[in-house]
Formats: C-alpha cells, sequence, structure tokens
C-alpha cells in the first residue's frame, strides 16, 4: 500500500513524527515498510489486515493507535445519513454470496473535466494518474478509505419507463468485454459481470475493471456511481484468470465489510458534488444480508496465559481504547465488540496479538523453557547422523543435490524447469555428475593422490511413496543401515569462514628439485613458498607437498602446484612462463631442478 | 586443508596446514547444513527439544488445511507451491509446519500433553532462482506445547534468545515483531542482532514464528482449552550464509565438493 505522509498528515491535528519515527511506529506494532522516500511511503500491509489498511484511513487509525495520538476525524465514525431513494435505477444481484451489496447513485447534470491540483498532486504522490475530475473521485475515496469505486456514463445504458437497471451475473461461455483500457478479454462462467441489465449487455468486470461500453467522457453529463462488495475468492480468481490485477480486485480479494460501501457512496457522492456539480437523484441499496456484529470476550488471565506477560486490567483496556474498540469489562472479562471494519478480530487470541502489538513485545520478556522431565526423542535423527559419520570416517565426503530430475514417477504438475518435471527415483545419477565434477576438482580439494569418494543421504520419490535412501560413489564394505540410535552423539564440527572458490579451470604443475643435506625441510619449504609466490601475480597457487628422500648426501623435494585464475581461464603459455621463473629462481639459489 | 596462496583475494590470510599425501585416504567432509543441524539439535536438545521428520511430498491437509490455511484465503498466494500432477491435493511441502502438525496429530493420539521438536528438512517453493532464492531449501521449524498458560510467548523469546546465543555468539539479541500467519495467533517475526566477525552488526530477519492458533490444536484433535504453545520456522541456509558469509544460496545444493571443502573444519 502506497502511502502519502502528506495525505496521512490530514488525519491528524499534530504534526506527525519524522519519517524514521513513522517507519519504526509500523515496524515494531504493525507492518514492515517496504520504502521510505519523501513523501511516500510503501507499507507492506499484513494479508489479516487487507480488509481495512488498504488505505490512508486504515494506516492513519493505526499510526493513532499506536502513537496513542487521536484521529482528527474518522470518516468511518462519521454517522450516516440516509440517501435518497432512487426512482430511475434498480439493480438485480443473481447471486447475492458472489455480490454481497451494491449501491449504485443516479447522478445528474456533472461537469466532467480536469480534477484540480490538489486531487491530482494527492494522486500523483502515490504514483495514480489523473483522468478526469469524477473517474479521480473514485480513486481518490478508494486509496482514502479503501472503498473500491466505479461511475457509468448512463447515457449509454438503456432506459426503460425512465428507469436504468443494473444487473451482477456470471458471464455466459463465450462472452467478451472490452474494458476501459482497451484490451478485450475472453470470459468464463463464474466471473462476474455488471451489466446493463436492459440490454444485458456487459459493462464491467464486477470487483475488477470498467467497461469500454459505459466509460466517461467529456460529453457525459448523468452517471450511475457503483458502490459494492463482491466476493473475494470469486474476484481472486477472475483477476487471476484474466491476469488482470487492479486496485480494486486487490481489495475486494481480502474481503472488506459490505458495510464499507454506503461510507464510500457518501464520500465520493460528496467529492463529485464538490469537483463536477450535478445533483444526486437517488441511490439503490441492495444489501440482501447484512452482516451483524459480533462480540469477542476474552479473559486478563487469557491474555497474559498466552504472551507470558504480566498486564493489569488498565493496560489492556488502554489498547482496546486507543484501537478505538468498542469495550465492556465484568469481572476479569472484556468483551470487545469491533467496528465492522475489523473482520480479523473474530477469536480471543486476534484481541490478545491485538495488546501484545500495540503494547509492543519488547515488553514481552524472555523466559527459559522449564526442564522436561524425560529426555527429548532424537533417536531417528543420531541414526541418520550416525551413518554419515561412519562414511566420513571411511573418507566420504557428504553432497546435496536437487530433488527434481529430468524422468521419475511422480511429476509435478507445474514445474519450474520444464526440464526436471519430476523428483528423483534414486540418488544415482546426481551422484554420477557429482562425481564426474570431483574427480575434475580434486587436486583444487584434496591432497595429492587422494581420490574423491561422496555420498548423499536424501528423500527419493517412488511409486509406491517416498524414502530415505543412501547413496555413496563406491561400494563400503558393512555399511550400517539407518535404524534409530538415541544414545549416539553425533561428531560434531566447527566450521571456518566461507572461503569463495574460482569458478575458472585450473592448471596442474609438479616440480622436483635436489636441496644440500644442510638446509633442513622447515627451512627449504618456507623459502620455497616465498619463492613461487614471488614468481606470478594475479592469480592463485595451491603448493601440495608431495615427497621427500635422500640420497647420496642430497634431499629430493616434490610439490604439485595447482594454479587457478578468479577472473579467467588460466593459459598453458601463463603457467609455464611461472613454471619457468620458479625454476630460475631454483637454480638461481643454487639448486638443481630435477 | 592445502595452503592457497592468493595474491589476488584477502582471503590468503589464514595459515592453513601443510598437505602431506601419504597414500591413505583422510576423512570425508560433512554437509555445512549435517554440521548446523547437528549444532542446532545439540542447543535445542539441551532445551528438552526432540528431532521430527516428515515426508516431503504432502496432502494438502498438512500442508495447508490443518494449518489454517482454506482453500481460497489470499494468503496462500503468499506461497507458491508445486502441486503434483494427476495427484489432486498433493504438494511438495511449502514449510516444514507440516511435520509439526503431525507430531501435533500424533501427540493427540498418544494423550500427550507435553512436546517439544525440531523439524529440520527440505521445503520447496515454486519461485525463480537467484542468489538468495532457491526453489528447494531446508527450514528448521519446530514447536513446544505444554498445559495451558506453560508455554508462553516470552517462552518463545527465551527460547530463541538461548539459541541465538549459543549459535551465533553471547553479543546477539532477539526480537520480534507482529506479522501474520493461519497457524499461530499472535504472529511475529524474529530478527537477529549478529555482529559477523569484522562486519558491524545488523539486524536479520531470521524465522516467522507465534502461538499455535486454536484451529491448529482442535485440527490435530487437540483441545485448545487444555494445551497450548509455540510454533517456529525460518530458513536453514540463510542463517548459515550470514554466520559464514555465503554468497550465494545456490552453491548448498550444487552436489559440489568445492563447496563442502570451502571452510576451515575443526572437531569439537
Amino acid at each position: 500500500m502506497k502511502v502519502s505522509l502528506t495525505w496521512l498528515q490530514k488525519y491528524f491535528d499534530t504534526p506527525l513524527p519524522g519519517a524514521d519515527a513513522i517507519a519504526d511506529a509500523f515496524t515494531f506494532h504493525a507492518f514492515e515498510i517496504e520504502e521510505m522516500k519523501g513523501d511516500l511511503m510503501d507499507v507492506k500491509v499484513l494479508p489479516n489486515r487487507a480488509a481495512d489498511c488498504l488505505s490512508h484511513r486504515g494506516i492513519a487509525k493505526e499510526l493513532s493507535a499506536i502513537l496513542d495520538v487521536p484521529l482528527k476525524h474518522d470518516p468511518l465514525r462519521d454517522p450516516l445519513s440516509a440517501f435518497p431513494q432512487a426512482d430511475a435505477l434498480t439493480v438485480e444481484i443473481e447471486d447475492p454470496k458472489k455480490c454481497s451489496r451494491y449501491m449504485g447513485a443516479l447522478v445528474k447534470g456533472v461537469s466532467v473535466g480536469p480534477s484540480p491540483a490538489w486531487l491530482r498532486e494527492a494522486l500523483e504522490a502515490v504514483g495514480q494518474r489523473s483522468i478526469n475530475n469524477v473517474v479521480d473521485a473514485t480513486n481518490y475515496v478508494m486509496l482514502d478509505i479503501g472503498q473500491p469505486l466505479h461511475a457509468f456514463d448512463a447515457a449509454k445504458l438503456v432506459q426503460k419507463d425512465g428507469e436504468y437497471k443494473i444487473g451482477v451475473r456470471s458471464a455466459k461461455e463465450g462472452e467478451k468485454i472490452t474494458t476501459l483500457s482497451g484490451e478485450e478479454y475472453a470470459l468464463t462462467p463464474g466471473i462476474q459481470l455488471i451489466t446493463d441489465a436492459h440490454a444485458d449487455t456487459s459493462i464491467a468486470l464486477a470487483g475488477v475493471k470498467g467497461g469500454k461500453a459505459a466509460e466517461l467522457t467529456s460529453s457525459t453529463t448523468d452517471i450511475i456511481v457503483e458502490s459494492a462488495n463482491f466476493d473475494g475468492t470469486t474476484t481472486r480468481r477472475a483477476a487471476q484468470a484474466l491476469r488482470l490485477f487492479t486496485d480494486a480486485s486487490l481489495r475486494f480479494q481480502n474481503r472488506p465489510s459490505p458495510e464499507l460501501a454506503a461510507y464510500g457512496m457518501r464520500d465520493v457522492l460528496a467529492l463529485i458534488h464538490d469537483l463536477a456539480g450535478g445533483e444526486v437523484t437517488g441511490v439503490v441499496d441492495a444489501y440482501p444480508a447484512r452482516p451483524q456484529a459480533v462480540p469477542v470476550a476474552v479473559s486478563h488471565a487469557h491474555v497474559d496465559g498466552l504472551l507470558g506477560s504480566s498486564f493489569t486490567i488498565a493496560d489492556i483496556e488502554e489498547v482496546f481504547r486507543r484501537l478505538g474498540l468498542d469495550t465492556s469489562i465484568e469481572n476479569d472479562v472484556f468483551a470487545v465488540t469491533p467496528p465492522f471494519e475489523r473482520t480479523d478480530l473474530v477469536i480471543p487470541e486476534d484481541l490478545i496479538e491485538e495488546v501484545g502489538r500495540i503494547t509492543g513485545y519488547e515488553k514481552i520478556l524472555a523466559t527459559e523453557l522449564p526442564p522436561l522431565a524425560a529426555a527429548p526423542d532424537q533417536a531417528r535423527y543420531r541414526g541418520i547422523e550416525r551413518v554419515k559419520d561412519f562414511l566420513t570416517e571411511r573418507g566420504f565426503t557428504e553432497i546435496s543435490t536437487q530433488s527434481f530430475a529430468k524422468r521419475g514417477d511422480v511429476v509435478l504438475a507445474n514445474p519450474l524447469d520444464k526440464g526436471m518435471p519430476a523428483l528423483r527415483t534414486s540418488l544415482d545419477d546426481n551422484m554420477q555428475t557429482a562425481l564426474v565434477q570431483a574427480r575434475l576438482y580434486a587436486p583444487l580439494v584434496l591432497a595429492p593422490g587422494q581420490k574423491p569418494k561422496l555420498f548423499e543421504i536424501g528423500t527419493v520419490f517412488a511409486k509406491d511413496g517416498e524414502k530415505l535412501a543412501v547413496k555413496t560413489s563406491e561400494p563400503v564394505a558393512d555399511m550400517p543401515s539407518i535404524e534409530d540410535a538415541n544414545d549416539y552423539a553425533p561428531v560434531r564440527y566447527e566450521l571456518g569462514a566461507y572461503k569463495p572458490f574460482s569458478l575458472y579451470p585450473f592448471i596442474v604443475r609438479d616440480i622436483a628439485m635436489w636441496i644440500p643435506k644442510e638446509i633442513s625441510e622447515n627451512e627449504f619449504r618456507a623459502s620455497f613458498d616465498t619463492l613461487v609466490m614471488n614468481s606470478f601475480s594475479n592469480l592463485s597457487c595451491t603448493i601440495n607437498f608431495l615427497d621427500r628422500f635422500e640420497k647420496e648426501g642430497r634431499v629430493s623435494y616434490a610439490f604439485r602446484l595447482v594454479f587457478q585464475s578468479r577472473e579467467r581461464t588460466l593459459t598453458d603459455d601463463e603457467v609455464n612462463a611461472v613454471m619457468d621463473r620458479v625454476s630460475a629462481a631454483l637454480r638461481a639459489a643454487g639448486y638443481e631442478v630435477r | 586443508m592445502n595452503p592457497v596462496r592468493d595474491k589476488t583475494s584477502e582471503t590468503s590470510a589464514d595459515s592453513p596446514a601443510s598437505r602431506v599425501s601419504n597414500g591413505v585416504n583422510e576423512p570425508g567432509r560433512l554437509h555445512p547444513i549435517s554440521v548446523a543441524v547437528r549444532e542446532m539439535a545439540d542447543i535445542f536438545g539441551r532445551m528438552g527439544f526432540g528431532v521430527a521428520y516428515g515426508p516431503e511430498l504432502e496432502d494438502d491437509w498438512h500442508n495447508f488445511t490443518a494449518l489454517n490455511v482454506p482453500e481460497d484465503h489470499p494468503a496462500r498466494d503468499m506461497q507458491d507451491t508445486f502441486w503434483i500432477k494427476d495427484r489432486p491435493g498433493s504438494v511438495l511441502r511449502t514449510h516444514a509446519t507440516s511435520v509439526t502438525m503431525r507430531a501435533l496429530e500424533e501427540m493427540a493420539k498418544t494423550g500427550a500433553v507435553e512436546k517439544r521438536m525440531i523439524n529440520p528438512g527440505k521445503v520447496f517453493r515454486n519461485e525463480a532462482t537467484d542468489m538468495t532464492h532457491e526453489a528447494q531449501f531446508y527450514q528448521l521449524d519446530g514447536f513446544a506445547v505444554g498445559p495451558t498458560g506453560s508455554v508462553t510467548l516470552a517462552h518463545l523469546k527465551g527460547t530463541f534468545d538461548r539459541f541465538y546465543r549459543e549459535y551465533f555468539g553471547p553479543n546477539t539479541k532477539v526480537r520480534f515483531r507482529p506479522s501474520f500467519f493461519g497457524f499461530t495467533e499472535p504472529s511475529v517475526e524474529i530478527d537477529v542482532w549478529f555482529e559477523a566477525p569484522g562486519k558491524e552488526g545488523r539486524w536479520l530477519e531470521t524465522a516467522g514464528a507465534g502461538m499455535l492458533h486454536p484451529n491448529v490444536l482442535r485440527n490435530a484433535g487437540l483441545d485448545p482449552e487444555k494445551v497450548q504453545g509455540f510454533a517456529f520456522g525460518g530458513g536453514l541456509e540463510r542463517l548459515l550464509m550470514v554466520k559464514y558469509g555465503i554468497p550465494d544460496v545456490r552453491l548448498f545444493h550444487s552436489g559440489d565438493i568445492r563447496f563442502t571443502y570451502a571452510f576451515d573444519e575443526k572437531k569439537v
């Protein structure tokens, strides 16, 4: 939810604190802040609060509760006055489960034109584009209180006996619609349409986007304003099927209260009147089943017993007051009647969360769990680790590979990589590939002459179910099977910091030399290291000691040098030049290179 | 480990032992995830946690529905799931919380009212891979349940406070931020203050957690009036990447032994 701080300030008499303080307030008491940039704050509204907080009012209300600063005014608490009854507009809803409320207003004599600067700026501040005064009014009220709204050009609808009729129905097989942006969509049954019921033609994708057929133009004078509530699942599926995600569909899929529609209608009619003139001839309100407010009860003991806190009754009462929750207390029990927009407050734990987060989780003091009488059951884990220890003791190195495979008995419905659509039936193929690689890399990581041996323990998926498989790169005598072993203590290791390895090929060179017996091994090996190091730049070299033997008063040393660059592929010529320098340096020191 | 003399990188500063070839195989290496799981199982074990496993190919019930994520809930949009062809209701588990669900069911069956488990395991998400995202990775999930009032959010904080101090070091701090998960209420994000060697400390988002939702306990066959507890889960690779300075998550499951050998290893 993109929030403008200037817009937010409209809700408060006192100046808001700085951007950092606002960001902290949200981060530790409500929502993560994705981005803070000048006037713009991008709030990651949590799914359970998207019903009321995808709006500046919702965000302002949260901030008011967190900072304990009152709202200047709250549009959702301003009492509604009755709308004039419509006598020239009716509504027909095919399935009230998919549209729980539809309000329509017929407004006559508006002048469609550009929006005033304040409105253009408010919309542009949150990344929206100004279209015209009437459309901007609908967008502004949606971003302000969260109710999606739409306006149709009434003249483009059929009138019968002086009456317009709006329909809400499922799309028919093969039906199509062209939206406001000019794209044509082929529809499937289930997707809800708003129709001009007298003509049975579609004028909007319900809860998603308006249609071209009843688009406002500069010559529009009479409009029908929609403030409705469409089912969350139906809207989400329609948006997904059409790959058309809009501000409206995002809000409806999070199920705002149908009560909100009346507040949206009130605010948008007032704003249209201010900006475009005209007269509201009447409002129709199809609202078959109005939800009842259900009180939620929570006890003081339950709050502290779940949070591990020691709040007083007054602490808890204070949180509910700051959130504007209608609360009565009897004995130790709080009875809270949530306001209509807080559709997330249903069970006692929902209220306990409000106490925890508004008070601040830093008030919850870290407490260690009491010890348990019985020893924990780690038998299977220890059994698996025992096999790993058995193998590492025998020189095997553990690898981990991907579970996806080219072929298998279990196939994904939606693979990420079309070339790897199945789950592995064995660890064999990955072991084969890893071993080929390991042989290639052995000089980099293993001592000379040591052959790479690998193992993997991982889940494989056969027709008759999954199982944990053990795979080694070569046969192992007396391999234990995985058995529960609660008394086995797995070997523990400490790892140092990760040392990046080069992805470029390496080149291996062996070198041997005769050294006078008088020079000690330590002395010679240190000087050899330095000598090698001084023979190159911009690459890395691993020096492996191969062997040392004495003959006729001299000592032979042999080393294996592994050269590699972090930036490029080395050439033989380059490495030969380095080796020439090494040999030259050895000779210069009076040693014989063999 | 052999001495790597590297003129282009700072990493050559360490002084590794010389390597001698004597024709006998040296011991092999454990994968860093195994090393980490052993350390975690040890720390949690001392706090009374066992280790549990469950299927990677899950059913919809244990992965979603029982965990209070109903079929048409928008929260499901948050997890991009791999579904199985011709097996409706079969998914690659998107979190190891499915193992918690199975353990809770087991508690109900045996009449236990107290249990603590960690569930280390591979999970799957259908999302594009890059340096910090993999379609398959490990999670450390877990829970502690006890009679009502005995396992609280304060205990969750205490458990993670201790876990991170033992895993990352004594300068570690833990903080909670509000969050949302279908299976917990209240829900929190657990951040940890970590000071990597030679770097400035910072807060890292490491795990999601909260108090088990009464619906989840009920779905398991437990009575939420009688038992309560916390649950948690977070990516394992991410912790290791932070602890050891590993730059790319894709290295973990590449099967490349250069990765396994990219750490100095010391037996404890």
